[in-house]
C-alpha cells in the first residue's frame, strides 16, 4: 500500500508511487480494464475473420493495418455517433441501464481470474462460486432488457434465454465439482497451482466436455443460441437495441466470450503453467484464445437445435455425465491413482 | 427501432406467455440448491472424515431414483 502524502510536495511522488503499484497495474493495465477492452475488440475481429475463412470469404479487409485489424475502432466510431432509438412506450430506465449492468457483470469476475502466479486483483477464497454467481445473473438481466424494450420478438428471445439457463447450469456446476474435488479448493489460484504436473482436463475429461458445452450454451453460441436465433425472433433478445446500447451490449457479449474462455483455462487446461521459454500470462491468454477459436468455430459449421431438445440434452445426457464424472473423481482420489501427479 | 422499421409498434408485446416446460424448472428448482451444497462438500472432501463423504455419494446415489421419475414425468410432452 502506498501512505497519504502528508504535505505539498509529497503529492507528486505519491501519485508516482500509486500509479507504478501493482494493485493499480494489476487493476488498469494487464489483468484489468485496458487489457479487457483490447482484447475484446481482438476478438470482434477475429470472430468475424474466423467465420469469414469457414464461409470462404475474406472478412474485413479495409479498415487499416493487415487484415483490416482497426475495423473494431471503425465499428466503435460508427456506432457511437448513430442515433440511440428508444421504442415506442419502452422503460427508458432499465433500456439504458441494464447494457451498462451487463458489462459490469462480465467484467467484474475478472477480478479473480489469475492470468500469472502474481497477476490476479484478488484472491478470493471462493473465486469459482463468484464467477458463477455474477454470471448466472446474466438470463434474468436478459429478460429484464428483453420486457424493458417493448416488443414481441426481444420478449420471447429473454424468455428463452430463461429456459436455456435452466438447460446448462446444473450441469455446468456439478462438471466444476470435479475439479474442486482435484483441487481441494474454490479459490481459481489454487485451482491453477493444483494443476502443475497434470491438466484436470487428463482426469476430468468428461467434465472438460460437459463444461465446454454448457459454456456454448451460456454464451449463447450457435447450436444452442436460441436467445437470437435470427431466422425466427428477427434478432432475439436484442433486437430493438441501436447505437450506443448495442455496442455497449456486444462489449458485454464478448467480455463474457473472453471469461468463459478463460475459466475453462484455469479449470481444465492448467491455467497459466506451460514451458518457461515464454512468460505465464503469454501462456495463458494464448490458450484461452485457443479456447474461443473452438467456441467460435461452431458458428459457422452447426445448425441450430430446439429449445425442448437443448433442456433435453442438458438434463439426461449433461447432467449425468457430470455427475458420474463426479463419482469418478472421488474413486480416482481414493484408489490413490492420482498420487504420482501430487494430488 | 429496428424492427417494425421505425413505425409505432402495433399490437401487445406484454402479454401473458405460457411458461413452457414446468418440469424441468421444478427440477431446476431444486437442483439448484443441491448444486450449491455440493461445492460446500467439495471443498472440504480432503479435510472431513470418508464416511462423510460416502453418506453425500449415498444421498447423490438416492438422488437418482427421483431424478429419473422426473425426467420421466418431463419428457412428456402433455406436462410441458
Amino acid at each position: 500500500m502506498v501512505n497519504l502524502p502528508a504535505t505539498p510536495a509529497d503529492i507528486l511522488p505519491f501519485i508516482i508511487a500509486l500509479v507504478t503499484s501493482h494493485t493499480f497495474i494489476t487493476i488498469v493495465l494487464f489483468p484489468g480494464f485496458i487489457h479487457l477492452m483490447l482484447v475484446v475488440m481482438f476478438l470482434t475481429w477475429y470472430e468475424r475473420k474466423v467465420l469469414a475463412r469457414i464461409q470462404l470469404r475474406i472478412g474485413p479487409l479495409y479498415a487499416g493495418g493487415p487484415g483490416g485489424i482497426l475495423q473494431p475502432i471503425a465499428d466503435g466510431v460508427k456506432l457511437i455517433f448513430k442515433e440511440v432509438m428508444i421504442p415506442y412506450k419502452a422503460n427508458k430506465p432499465l433500456f439504458i441501464w441494464i447494457p451498462l449492468a451487463l458489462v459490469f457483470f462480465a467484467a467484474v469476475p475478472f477480478a479473480v481470474i489469475p492470468f500469472g502466479q502474481h497477476w490476479v486483483i484478488a484472491n478470493l477464497d471462493v473465486g469459482l462460486v463468484f464467477v458463477f454467481a455474477l454470471t448466472s445473473l446474466f438470463p434474468s438481466m436478459i429478460l429484464i432488457f428483453a420486457w424493458a424494450s417493448n416488443s414481441k420478438y426481444p420478449f420471447l428471445g429473454g424468455l428463452r434465454s430463461l429456459f436455456q439457463q435452466v438447460a446448462y447450469e446444473i450441469p455446468m456446476w456439478i462438471s466444476a465439482l470435479s475439479v474442486v474435488l482435484l483441487a481441494g479448493s474454490l479459490s481459481l489460484v489454487d485451482i491453477v497451482n493444483a494443476q502443475q504436473k497434470i491438466w484436470f482436463m487428463v482426469p476430468a475429461f468428461l467434465s472438460f466436455v460437459v463444461f465446454f458445452i454448457a459454456i456454448m450454451a451460456e454464451l449463447e453460441r450457435l447450436p444452442f443460441d436460441l436467445p437470437e436465433a435470427e431466422p425466427e425472433l428477427v434478432a432475439g433478445w436484442y433486437t430493438e437495441s441501436s447505437g450506443a446500447i448495442f455496442m455497449v451490449l456486444f462489449l458485454a457479449l464478448y467480455m463474457k466470450l473472453y471469461l468463459m474462455s478463460s475459466l475453462v483455462t484455469v479449470l481444465f487446461l492448467g491455467g497459466w503453467w506451460g514451458p518457461a521459454f515464454l512468460p505465464q500470462p503469454v501462456w495463458f491468454i494464448l490458450k484461452t484464445l485457443i479456447v474461443a477459436t473452438f467456441i467460435i468455430i461452431p458458428r459457422g459449421v452447426y445448425a441450430r437445435i430446439r429449445v425442448d431438445m437443448l433442456i433435453k440434452l442438458g438434463w439426461t445426457r449433461l447432467l449425468i455425465l457430470a455427475l458420474a464424472n463426479v463419482f469418478l473423481t472421488v474413486l480416482l482420489l481414493n484408489t490413490g491413482v492420482l498420487s504420482m501427479w501430487g494430488l | 427501432m429496428p424492427f417494425e422499421s421505425g413505425q409505432v409498434p402495433q399490437g401487445e408485446a406484454r402479454t401473458r406467455l405460457v411458461m413452457q416446460y414446468y418440469p424441468y424448472l421444478l427440477m431446476f428448482v431444486v437442483f439448484d440448491v443441491v448444486g450449491m451444497f455440493l461445492f460446500a462438500w467439495g471443498m472440504s472432501y480432503r479435510t472431513i472424515p470418508l464416511d462423510a463423504s460416502f453418506l453425500v455419494l449415498l444421498f447423490l446415489f438416492l438422488l437418482a431414483a427421483p431424478l429419473g421419475y422426473a425426467l420421466h414425468l418431463a419428457l412428456h410432452r402433455e406436462n410441458w
